[in-house]
């Protein structure tokens, strides 16, 4: 398995210097395939099982980075369905992973993004950067839009925020208090949510109701 | 039990404020805690009437005031009906969960207006008595063998949901998410399970119903609107049944382990039906892991008829239960015993909490209801008899502190059974059911004197006094238009 990977896969070794590899059979090839642990860095040496997943893994990742740029285009399309992301600049210079965020190019971006969007700016440019993308997601999704004009017009929202009341003889702790509350009940909400949609996934295979009405009887 | 005359009786009694009553403690013998009791002026006539009669000399009661009742549980060794599981002492009472184990109230909302429901009231009553077995030896319409019955023992309302009968939105809105994970079907005796078999989703007799019900008043609209009940005349389904034959013969077994524990252990108890053995003790631990499986037992028999009446309306609406919003709102257990974490003076507590003809009522915040009612409070599904009107009520920060988070479950007998059959008759209870406007079906005559209106305090005053309390709030009160019982 390990030869095979090597041959086809990682091929870390000139061709040549894969001869001592593929012989298996020698008494010499535990030692062999110790050197070429520590050639590859594969960080575990105990466990066997653990090490040929590892192989496995780093097998992938190499196929990947091969084909970077088929696999992204991929993903790319993707994510384009799922959210309109705003902004351009970062979809052209697709592989992200390249992107320099230190640079003054990209802190600039980040902050030009987070005016647009009146997002309060962090000394730490990159939590700037969660809340914006935390905002596109959440609030500028086609559903979001379409439930924000609704929300606006009903009472509801100036409902909610009445809500949980604590009285700890500080407005400001108090007010601190409910805004941490509802977030922590957004939260709740949201995972039960994902908790029932796996329940129904669930449902979808295993349910099979049944009545017959012959064994039904009614008592005294 | 100790005779004394009416005004010596009444020196044990202290009121506390509006209504609020304690009892001292010597009222009964072996009393370890104090009693409270919380009634209005009406109730509170009534509770001192029913002590006044059983003092009289030579007087047979029809059954032991209500005041004597309390004393008795609180003559339990430990707290009153809290008891703190840390404690070796501590106790674990099957007469103090109750023999219906889990009977509880189920509320489903609906998006139907009276208007679209009156014309075809009796249709819809006569399909939902055809869905719905009722009544004493009834049988119901969902095939089960011994083996789901296991599975549904240990599973609860998970049961339900693998075999599709609810919705995922079902769990999320019930006491305990529908499922004691303590339970153990091999705890429960042979007898209990043939007996309980046969009987998942049907309704039962005594008190249960299945009523169709039409909001008729909101008090804390924005309560109600977390519920998803808008409007006055929204249409509602009511549920109230428990775990049938099955829940019975678990405790009545469990009587019997237990009478041999008490000798065993020298515990000494006023009242053979409150009999009871250490927490920890094999017995107390063999009983909790029964009961448990008989509230799952409860649950399961609920969802039956949640699925049940969904299809009845289904069909005569020509609709699917998703369209018709056919949502839980909630699910309360009046009969149980669950361990949780209370403040005892300041301090927290695991105790094992005994609720018999009590409901739950946690109060906003508490990590134990659902996340929709995380702002308003737990819902308290308040039902009424026939005829009578039944409430939704919202748990308060007051209750958790002062009943361990509990309330009232209805409205408790005012006459005895066989009083009620004397007194009545069933053709004039009928007739007064007509002029309501309201549909009724039922298996047995006998039953519609037992469970007249008059036969029962008047709900509203109970849940006044509830309100007036502060141990929960007022939120909906709904009145019924069809009923359906045992």
């Amino acid at each position: 398995m390990i030869v095979w990977l090597e041959d086809q896969k990682i091929r870390h070794y000139t061709i040549d210097d894969r001869q001592k590899l593929r012989d298996i059979t020698s008494l010499e090839w535990p030692k062999t395939f110790e050197k070429y642990c520590n050639d590859v860095d594969c960080p575990i040496t105990k466990n066997e099982i653990d090490q040929l997943e590892w192989f496995i893994g780093y097998a992938i990742r190499l196929e990947f980075e091969d084909d970077c740029q088929k696999y992204q285009q991929v993903v790319g399309s993707k994510a384009k369905d799922k959210k309109e992301v705003k902004v351009p600049s970062i979809k052209s210079t697709n592989p992200l992973d390249n992107l320099d965020f230190d640079s003054d190019a990209f802190k600039n971006g980040v902050n030009s993004i987070a005016k647009l969007l009146n997002v309060p700016k962090h000394s730490d440019h990159l939590i700037t950067l969660q809340a914006c993308s935390k905002l596109v997601c959440n609030k500028l999704n086609e559903d979001a839009i379409k439930q924000f004009n609704s929300v606006a017009k009903s009472k509801s929202l100036t409902k909610t925020i009445i809500g949980p009341s604590f009285n700890m003889g500080d407005t400001m702790l108090d007010n601190a208090a409910k805004g941490l509350s509802l977030l922590y009940i957004q939260d709740l909400r949201n995972l039960q949510t994902k908790i029932n949609e796996t329940i129904v996934a669930a449902q979808n295979i295993t349910a099979n109701p049944k009545t017959d009405i012959k064994l039904g009887k009614v008592g005294r | 039990m100790v005779v004394r005359q009416y005004q010596e009786e009444l020196k044990y009694l202290e009121k506390i404020n509006e209504c609020c009553w304690r009892i001292k403690k010597g009222f009964q013998p072996n009393m370890k805690v104090e009693g409270v009791f919380y009634v209005n002026n009406t109730l509170e006539r009534l509770m001192f009437d029913e002590l006044h009669n059983a003092c009289r000399p030579g007087a047979i009661g029809g059954f032991l005031p209500g005041m004597k009742q309390i004393a008795n549980v609180a003559a339990l060794p430990g707290n009153m009906a809290a008891f703190d599981m840390d404690d070796p002492k501590s106790i674990i009472s099957p007469g103090g969960v109750g023999f219906d184990i889990n009977c509880g109230v189920r509320l489903l909302r609906t998006n139907l207006f009276e208007s679209d429901v009156l014309p075809i009231k009796e249709q819809l009553a006569q399909s939902m008595f055809d869905h719905i077995p009722v009544g004493v030896g009834s049988k119901g319409i969902i095939p089960m063998n011994a083996q789901d019955l296991e599975e549904a023992l240990e599973m609860g309302m998970d049961w339900s949901l693998r075999e599709g009968y609810i919705w995922a939105e079902d769990k999320e809105h019930c006491e305990e998410y529908g499922r004691m994970l303590n339970a153990d079907p091999s705890k429960v005796s042979m007898r209990a399970k043939k007996r309980g078999l046969p009987q998942l989703g049907t309704l039962g007799a005594g008190n249960h119903y299945a009523e169709i019900q039409v909001v008729d008043e909101i008090y804390d609209k924005w309560a109600a609107c977390k519920m998803g009940i808008e409007e006055k005349g929204q249409i509602c389904v009511m549920i109230h049944s428990g775990s049938r034959g099955f829940g019975h013969q678990v405790a009545t077994d469990a009587l019997v382990q237990m009478e041999k524990a008490m000798k065993r252990d020298n515990i000494e108890v006023n009242d053979r039906q409150l009999a009871c053995a250490h927490i920890k003790s094999q017995e107390g631990q063999d009983y909790l892991k029964a009961m448990a499986a008989a509230a799952n037992f409860a649950w399961v028999n609920r969802s039956s008829m949640t699925f049940l009446s969904r299809q009845a309306f289904a069909k005569q609406f020509n609709s699917s239960p998703d369209d018709l919003d056919m949502h839980v709102i909630y699910d309360v257990s009046h009969n149980v015993a669950k361990i949780e974490e209370h403040l005892v003076e300041g301090k927290q507590k695991t105790l094992l909490v005994h609720r018999k003809g009590s409901t739950r009522a946690f109060p906003p915040h508490h990590p134990l209801i659902p996340v929709d009612y995380q702002l308003i409070g737990q819902p308290v599904l308040i039902g009424g008899t026939m005829g009578t009107c039944s409430y939704v009520l919202t748990g308060t920060e007051q209750g958790m502190k002062e009943t361990f988070g509990s309330t009232c479950h209805g409205a408790g007998r005012a006459l005895s059974r066989a009083k009620s059959r004397r007194n009545l008759d069933y053709m004039q209870v009928l007739e007064k059911l007509e002029q309501l406007g309201i549909s009724i079906r039922v298996a047995s005559p006998k039953l519609v004197m037992e469970e007249a209106p008059e036969s029962y305090k008047n709900v509203t005053d109970v849940v006044n006094t509830c309100h007036a309390a502060g141990i929960s709030k007022k939120c909906i009160k709904l009145r019924p238009i069809a009923v359906i019982k045992g």
